[in-house]
């Protein structure tokens, strides 16, 4: 058992993993319904007249509308989602969309977790060296004897 | 002027006194600190009763009001109605702000008698005095909150029934879980109170160790966990009521709810490195700190009107006092940690990042990045308004992007923490503790692969929550193999519970998000559709009419079988619709019906949409797990490290099982 789990039993795990994403994640899943295509669409655009609710989540009559326009669009045209997200944000007042863009200033939702997650890394990196000069100090004769006072005491 | 009737007057009358008293409390609490008198010491008892019976009695007097629609009140006019069933009259209570505020109050005079109750005869440490003032504070804030800017006791004119006394939103009297989702994530909020008020205090008195940590280690747990199962029972509700299929759609109000869960979390773990080593004093403290200003914070956020959100049933005028007291709790905790930074030098080191405490340090970071991509997120909106006086969204696609891969690596986390050694840890110790649960992970992967499974993400999900699953599996088995039903208790084991229940919510929600079919059909009475293997058969279409309500159900039987009743009901008062689904639970997926606008009885034309969505019911069960380990975390394990030995102290060898392994790598002579 112990020769299984050393380095030939964990590189054959690595194989089978890496064997298994290949396979799943290349696989085609076969083509969305046109009711998942809709579905996705409506995600990513906010109901214009809710509190905080997307299209999809809304039973408002505004974002009902605007649905039957995209199951419309993506039964009838050739449009891709972006297209047909840019047609709705014209033509319905859906004035916002849920993901925000990755320039100009709505980029910086994006950026600063990143600079969050770089700064941390850092913050982290230097408090292990500063660890590692603590661990690395050597006791000296004072240390020594506070032990050995400490032992004769018990 | 209004007049005040005798509700109004009894309500007014108790917070007046609970406020009173919380005031004098905190006030003869530091007084008899400072001038060490014990005779004073003692009449707090009595401060502590009398305002958990003024919050008592305000309740009761708010839900007699209700329960006897006394529209002198503006608040009863405000939410009830005279055809709301008695349930959801009850519920009222906390269905708008004030009546929230009340409900908040009450809970928290609650904890603050338990505490002192608890600590009656340690009043005169001043740990535990500090601690009471703290609480008697907050409490006194709360009841200041329900006199002034969320009096529910504030007299009204004659009502219009044309206009007012509607009942509470449509969608609070929808479903029983109104009845115990909303008190049971106040439980987890306020909870946090306590941890928070002996933390201030360790601050205050200078008494930094782990004592003040080993008092609060259980209301911690327990805040923990109520939250943990308030959040779970709101995905619940919003499932059932929503009729979106979904469980968490990042609004606000959610976020409001995950913000103090994620830094609790991170507490909850980071505690640990302290007890044991005496390391992440700040840390710990900020922890919490972080996790009671956030509670106050993401009231202010979805109470205040400063962001839209479909669960911020009103506006007020609370927000900038929830502001200030965010800035004062903020502004308090930083001076105190300032001012005690010397004492708050940690005595050791943490010798490797490949350990425990490593582990949770990581685990730390990425629970704190996630807190803060929650917040940036939630905020975002307000501040490009600010800066552009343009509005934009931030939703669920932004949130999802983020959160994936943070779930992905606290997976990992959880999959190989409980098999690191304190301290430090060899590769050797490492291949051989981790290769089963390794493996529990490639055959999760393997299984998800043949039922079907695509796409890196979930799948990457599937493997490491395998991974994550042995793990907890392997900790458990050895604990339980050494000392029987015992292994599965204290907080190590139940934390391996609770670790279980996490896992199959993150595997439920990865299926259920990545593989969820959905197809609206039009279907005629007696015509049957089939979708995803299923077939649907419309077996009726009807109106109905209730005293709050029209509608439409449709009886939908599902593969030739029980009728499901998918329906919309019009609250006339509001002149809202309200979907109702109907939803058939399985082991292996949820078949989930809703029916649309635009279905007609006369004609009997249904047009329904039918989502077919995998593993929604181990969400519930992993849920259910989270809080069963919550309760064996609790509870002490056997031979416990006692809470008196200096963190400095050999490790004793008896421990449970699940950390002996650990003591063979401590006894290492690493860098002797």
């Amino acid at each position: 058992m112990k020769q299984l789990k050393r380095w030939p039993g964990w590189m054959l795990l690595v194989f089978v993993v890496a064997g298994l994403l290949a396979v799943g994640s290349t696989r085609d899943s076969g083509a969305r319904t046109p009711e998942e295509r809709v579905q996705e669409i409506s995600k990513q655009l906010a109901c214009p007249v809710c509190n905080g609710e997307t299209v999809y989540e809304s039973r408002n009559s505004q974002s009902d509308s605007i649905r039957t326009e995209i199951a419309k669009q993506v039964s009838s045209t050739d449009a891709t989602d972006d297209e047909i997200i840019a047609f709705i944000v014209q033509n319905f007042d859906a004035r916002t969309q849920l993901v925000p863009n990755a320039s100009g200033f709505e980029s910086l939702v994006w950026v600063l977790p990143s600079v969050a997650l770089v700064c941390a890394g850092v913050a982290l990196y230097f408090a292990f060296r500063r660890w590692r000069n603590t661990i690395d100090l050597v006791p000296d004769d004072d240390d020594r004897q506070l032990v050995a006072t400490a032992l004769e005491r018990e | 002027m209004l007049a005040e009737g005798l509700n109004g007057l009894l309500g007014h009358s108790a917070l007046i006194v609970g406020f009173a008293a919380s005031l004098f409390g905190a006030m003869a609490l530091i007084a008899a600190t400072l001038l060490r008198n014990p005779r004073l010491m003692r009449t707090v008892q009595s401060y502590g009763t009398i305002a958990l019976v003024g919050a008592i009695l305000a309740v009761i007097v708010m839900e007699r009001g209700l329960i006897t629609r006394d529209w002198s009140l503006a608040y009863v006019q405000k939410v009830g109605s005279r055809d709301t069933p008695a349930l959801f009259n009850f519920t009222a209570l906390w269905s708008a702000l004030e009546g929230s505020i009340l409900l908040w109050l009450l809970l928290l005079a609650t904890y603050s008698f338990v505490i002192m109750r608890r600590y009656r005869n340690r009043v005169g440490d001043p740990l535990v005095a500090w601690a009471l003032v703290v609480m008697f504070a907050v409490t006194g804030f709360f009841f200041f909150l329900a006199l002034g800017p969320t009096d529910a006791f504030r007299a009204a004119a004659t009502p219009d029934f044309l206009r007012c006394c509607k009942g509470p939103n449509p969608l609070l009297q929808n479903h029983v879980l109104v009845l115990f989702h909303p008190p049971i994530l106040y439980l987890g909020f306020v909870g946090f109170t306590v941890p928070f008020a002996f933390a201030i205090a360790a601050l205050v008195t200078g008494r930094v160790g782990e004592g003040w940590l080993v008092e609060t280690r259980r209301w911690a747990l327990f805040a923990w966990g109520f939250l943990t199962l308030g959040i779970l029972l709101g995905g619940w509700w919003s499932y059932e009521v929503l009729g979106w299929g979904g469980v968490w759609g990042w609004d606000p109000v959610e976020n409001a709810s995950l913000l103090p869960w994620l830094t609790g979390t991170a507490y909850i773990h980071s505690v640990m490195v302290q007890e044991r080593r005496g390391m992440l004093r700040v840390w710990n403290l900020s922890l919490l700190v972080a996790t009671f200003s956030l509670t106050i914070l993401g009231t202010f956020l979805t109470r205040s009107g400063v962001i839209n959100s479909v669960h911020a049933f009103s506006d007020s005028d609370i927000g900038p006092y929830l502001l200030g007291a965010f800035g004062v709790v903020v502004a308090i905790s930083l001076l105190l940690i300032g001012w005690r930074g010397d004492k708050l030098r940690a005595p050791g080191a943490i010798d490797s990042a490949v350990s425990r405490e490593g582990a949770f340090l990581a685990n730390n970071v990425v629970f704190a990045l996630f807190a803060f991509v929650v917040v940036l997120g939630t905020v975002f909106p307000l501040i490009a308004e600010a800066k552009d006086d343009r509005k934009i969204s931030v939703g669920s696609p932004y949130f999802d992007t983020m959160a994936r891969p943070i779930g992905l690596v606290l997976l990992f986390l959880m999959a190989v923490a409980p098999a690191l050694p304190w301290r430090k840890a060899g590769g050797e110790l490492l291949r051989d503790r981790l290769f089963w649960p390794a493996w529990c992970g490639a055959a999760t992967l393997a299984l998800a692969v043949a039922l079907g499974g695509d796409g890196l993400a979930p799948l990457l999900a599937f493997g490491l929550a395998g991974f994550a699953g042995g793990a907890a599996l392997r900790q458990l088995l050895l604990a339980t193999r050494r000392q029987g039903y015992r292994g599965l208790l204290g907080r190590a084991n139940g934390g391996m519970v609770v670790h279980l229940g996490v896992i199959l919510i993150a595997v439920a929600l990865a299926a259920s998000n990545s593989y969820t079919r959905a197809g609206q059909f039009t279907v005629a009475k007696g015509e049957t559709v089939t979708f995803a293997g299923h077939t649907f058969t419309l077996v009726d279409l009807t109106d109905f009419t209730t005293s709050r309500s029209v509608g439409i159900r449709a009886q939908v039987s599902i593969d030739g079988g029980q009728a499901y009743a998918p329906a919309i009901s019009k609250y006339t008062a509001f002149g809202m619709d309200v979907a109702t689904p109907s939803v058939k639970s399985g082991l292996t997926n949820d078949i989930y019906l809703t029916l649309e606008n635009g279905s007609q009885p006369s004609t009997g034309v249904a047009k329904l949409k039918i989502f077919i969505k995998p593993m929604v019911l181990w969400m519930w069960v992993g849920g259910g797990l989270c809080a069963f380990g919550t309760l064996l975390a609790a509870f002490p394990g056997r031979n416990r490290r006692r809470p008196t030995d200096p963190v400095s102290a050999p490790i004793a060898l008896d421990m449970n099982d699940a950390d002996q392994p650990d003591l063979v790598e401590v006894e290492q002579p690493a860098h002797a």
